[in-house]
């Protein structure tokens, strides 16, 4: 065993540095470091961008996650000195594009905009393989679910409602966008832990806001972007935040773990590659993911959309994959059903 | 509030926003004629170029391709019976039998003027009385959505009347086609057969293009005049002749390339005062569907084609080229544009797949469109109103200008024209998705509209099944989960028991005309 020093960081490295799948993640590691701090690009990765590199957007073009990505895609071109072409490959809320990402060369010229949907895509076994199946570059940014309600509805905290659930004839509706979906997911969790047996109402991105307004669905749980033009115009109340702490942008909403309900659900958005890119191309892509996210004209679309921009690179991302993964597979291993 | 009125008309009039409109429309024309080629698809392509334009010049520009595209996907619906868009599906119906007769000109000019009235109206109702229509769109719950969908399959009776059998067999298959995917309810798999291409089911395009365009291009191989296709074009369309040489119809009698109408380019007055009904009944139902979050352009193109059809007092004429069965969903399909505007730019919410680009598109310049629009730039909101107003107007001068050289592409040699659309209906399935599968499908929907064809079933059923069956499904489920399985609410709600009587009306409507057409 070897000790290295680097940044005031220990790290132990194995005597063979290749020859087990943890060491060739710290190099990884190490390597992305370097190349973060800017000391040195690897010699091996100075040669990698030869050509434009396939920028797999499993969304459908023109959402703002999809704009979000082509943006991204935009300034990592700009740091790697080649183009990433954004090609949207959306269906089946995004079984599509990861069975695509996971069948590509691993060479480096094909890279993913994964979001959390990894999570409930292959805990709810709509394509056949974990989400480990997947190297994982890093993550770029967060938001919070909430869990919102009209503002001329009767509810004011969570509490009241949970106490009308059952007491009003009919049971309390919460919409989501689509089955097995983040928001779903999230509204599940909550409903559980608050005691209430609510009826879930998959509507889709599409008409889920219009549904509450119009007094629908009782509730619904969305992403914090897909809800904030309408909260900052009054139509909508949040009451409460998913996220684990409170985001600055709605710094009034409690969050759901203040409130006593144990319910902790971020949603992000990163980079993936198929599994085996050479690690000298995976530091490569964190560092340009690291600085693109950082640039500008990101961080502006990012304050509009109501992001929080945080860059977490593969060890302390794969780590953070793990741990939501684990509380997916929880949520949907606890509901009896996924239907309604 | 006046002082925004201004600032945003002189935003909108500006020499940059202006020749960005014009663009705009020039290049949703162009991309709307494109089978395969989306509204969407084009706006995603300059989105890039508008990161470094001025807000009030990118929506000019996306609103003219907004615009442009409507209209530019009737084109080659009525020039090649190719419909470019799936709003533009219904113009085929009459616009090519038209073509067919030598009127290409004629058909167009009729196209062009309805669609300028289509547009302005809902540009008008979105000036005028935007936030009183939103909030009367937020009261359609998923039981009132339902009903409308259903209102929109009745009209499957009125292409069916030929042969009931065949029609509703036809419509059926469409119905079984969209089960094909994740269930909209459950999320579980339904015959995908562990395929994950089949995970989102069939995409309407794709299907669209197979079934109208494979048939078309086979038609072609073995007719070298341009006449060759002519009478045969929509497969079972409404009332076609019985015997196939009636008009115009027969291989050869149609007249040739150079005997097609150039002369009458711009619309005659007395096509102008026969195309009031329709375009009124298009404008109306466009904009409002427009309005409703999901409904969109070919439901509103079909309804108002139907419409017209039964108040026009011509159905007779309806599908062997009426003026009025191309201006009615014309008139509807660009009256959706505004009607879609309506619920984004109050709401935040998008009436159809093209404006919720549009609202990415804007918040990638820092302005959420939504009720705060109006409060915090309603300058800007004013702007986009006026631009709206002004795609209208160029894409009514663009399009007459360019009338004289539109119609020389159906005089121009099959030889060169077909195998051109035959790639762009592989490139415009496979671009949909970017997934070769799609062309498969797209192929195959082309073996079963061949298929049909042979048996002169009728292709427009299955069609509406297609565009109309998920929401049918999604709707129904989604409203009986609400309220745990009872039915009630179908029939207690205003909306929905107003959709249900006149679905109830269009099937008597259509039996009794049938019957009556089939008595003397």
């Amino acid at each position: 065993m070897a000790t290295v020093l680097q940044h005031g960081v220990e790290y132990r490295l194995a005597e063979d540095g290749r020859s087990t799948g943890d060491a060739s993640r710290l190099s990884m590691l190490l390597a992305a470091l370097l190349a973060g701090f800017g000391l040195f690009g690897p010699p091996a990765a100075a040669q990698y961008p030869e050509r434009a590199i396939e920028f797999v957007i499993p969304f459908d073009a023109g959402g703002s996650a999809d704009i979000e990505g082509r943006l991204l895609a935009e300034e990592m071109g700009a740091v790697l000195g080649v183009t990433l072409v954004p090609v949207n490959r959306p269906g089946a809320g995004g079984a599509l594009a990861y069975s695509y990402v996971n069948d590509a060369d691993p060479d480096g010229y094909t890279v993913m905009w994964t979001s959390t949907s990894i999570l409930t895509i292959t805990n709810l076994g709509n394509v056949p393989f974990g989400f480990d199946a997947l190297d994982h570059i890093g993550r770029v940014e967060h938001q919070p679910l909430v869990f919102a309600v009209a503002t001329d509805s009767p509810w004011s905290d969570i509490d009241s409602l949970a106490g009308d659930c059952g007491n009003r004839g009919r049971p309390i509706r919460i919409a989501n966008s689509g089955t097995g979906s983040t928001t779903h997911l999230g509204a599940l969790a909550v409903m559980q832990e608050v005691g209430c047996e609510a009826v879930h109402l998959p509507i889709g991105t599409r008409r889920r806001n219009a549904t509450v307004l119009s007094g629908e669905a009782d509730a619904m749980v969305a992403p914090l972007t897909g809800a904030l033009s309408l909260f900052r115009a009054g139509r909508l109340r949040f009451l409460a935040s998913l996220g684990a702490d409170r985001n600055p942008i709605i710094a009034d909403v409690p969050t759901a773990r203040e409130l006593g309900i144990d319910v902790e659900f971020d949603l992000f958005r990163g980079l993936s590659v198929p599994m085996g890119t050479p690690a000298e191309v995976q530091a490569r892509l964190a560092d340009a993911m690291t600085r693109a996210a950082s640039s500008d004209a990101f961080q502006r679309l990012a304050d509009d959309l109501g992001l929080t921009v945080a860059p977490l690179i593969m060890g302390p991302f794969e780590a953070l994959l793990r741990r939501e993964d684990a509380r997916v597979r929880a949520i949907i291993q606890s509901a009896d059903t996924l239907t309604p | 509030m006046t002082g925004d009125l201004l600032q945003g008309l002189l935003q909108a009039i500006q020499p940059a926003s202006l020749a960005a409109t014009g663009v705009g429309c020039l290049l949703g024309i162009v991309a709307g004629m494109i089978p395969g080629m989306t509204i969407s698809a084009a706006m995603i392509i300059v989105l890039p170029l508008t990161f470094v334009l001025d807000p009030n010049v990118s929506i000019g520009l996306f609103l003219g391709l907004y615009a442009g595209g409507m209209l530019g996907g009737s084109f080659s619906a009525i020039l090649l019976n190719i419909p470019g868009t799936p709003s533009s599906a219904a113009t085929a119906l009459d616009g090519y039998p038209l073509v067919a007769r030598g009127q290409a000109g004629r058909a167009l000019g009729m196209a062009v003027s309805a669609s300028f009235c289509g547009g302005l109206f809902s540009a008008l109702c979105l000036f005028l009385i935007a936030p009183r229509l939103a909030d009367l769109a937020l009261q359609f719950r998923s039981a009132d959505l339902f009903s409308l969908v259903f209102l929109g399959l009745t009209i499957i009776c009125s292409f069916a009347s030929r042969s009931w059998i065949k029609g509703l067999l036809s419509a059926v298959i469409g119905l079984a086609i969209v089960t094909v995917g994740q269930d909209p309810v459950m999320g579980t798999a339904r015959f995908t057969f562990r395929d994950p291409n089949l995970l989102s089911g069939v995409h309407f395009l794709t299907a669209l293009i197979g079934l109208f365009a494979i048939p078309q291009l086979i038609e072609n191989l073995h007719g070298n005049s341009p006449g060759g296709a002519i009478g045969l074009g929509v497969p079972g369309r409404p009332g076609s002749p019985d015997s196939p040489g009636s008009p115009g119809g027969r291989n050869g009698t149609a007249p040739a390339a150079g005997a097609i109408e150039l002369r009458k380019l711009l619309p005659a007055f007395a096509d102008l005062r026969r195309i009031r009904l329709p375009v009124g009944i298009g404008s109306a139902v466009g904009t409002f569907l427009g309005i409703l979050p999901g409904a969109g352009g070919p439901i509103a193109a079909f309804i108002s084609y139907d419409y017209a059809k039964k108040a026009t007092g011509r159905g007779d004429r309806f599908g062997q080229g009426a003026v009025e069965g191309v201006a009615a969903p014309e008139a509807a399909n660009n009256a959706v544009t505004g009607g879609a505007l309506i619920p984004m730019m109050t709401l935040g919410i998008p009436g159809d797949p093209v404006t919720a680009i549009l609202i990415g598109a804007l918040l990638a310049h820092g302005l959420a469109p939504g009720p705060l629009l109006f409060v915090e730039r309603a300058d800007f909101a004013y702007g986009l109103m006026f631009s709206f107003f002004w795609a209208n107007v160029f894409n009514l001068l663009i399009a007459l200008a360019g009338l004289r050289l539109l119609v020389k592409v159906v005089a121009a040699p099959r030889t060169l024209l077909m195998p051109a659309v035959a790639i762009l209906c592989v490139v415009g399935a496979w671009s949909l998705r970017n997934s070769i599968f799609d062309v498969y499908v797209m192929f195959g929907f082309g073996l079963l509209g061949l298929a049909m064809k042979w048996l002169d079933m009728p292709v427009v059923p299955l069609l509406l099944a297609l565009v109309l069956g998920r929401q049918l499904e999604e709707n129904l489920r989604i409203a009986l989960t609400g309220s745990q399985g009872d039915i009630t609410m179908f029939f207690t709600s205003p909306f929905s028991a107003l959709f249900l009587g006149l679905s109830v009306v269009s099937v008597v409507w259509s039996v009794v005309g049938a019957r009556r057409q089939r008595a003397p």
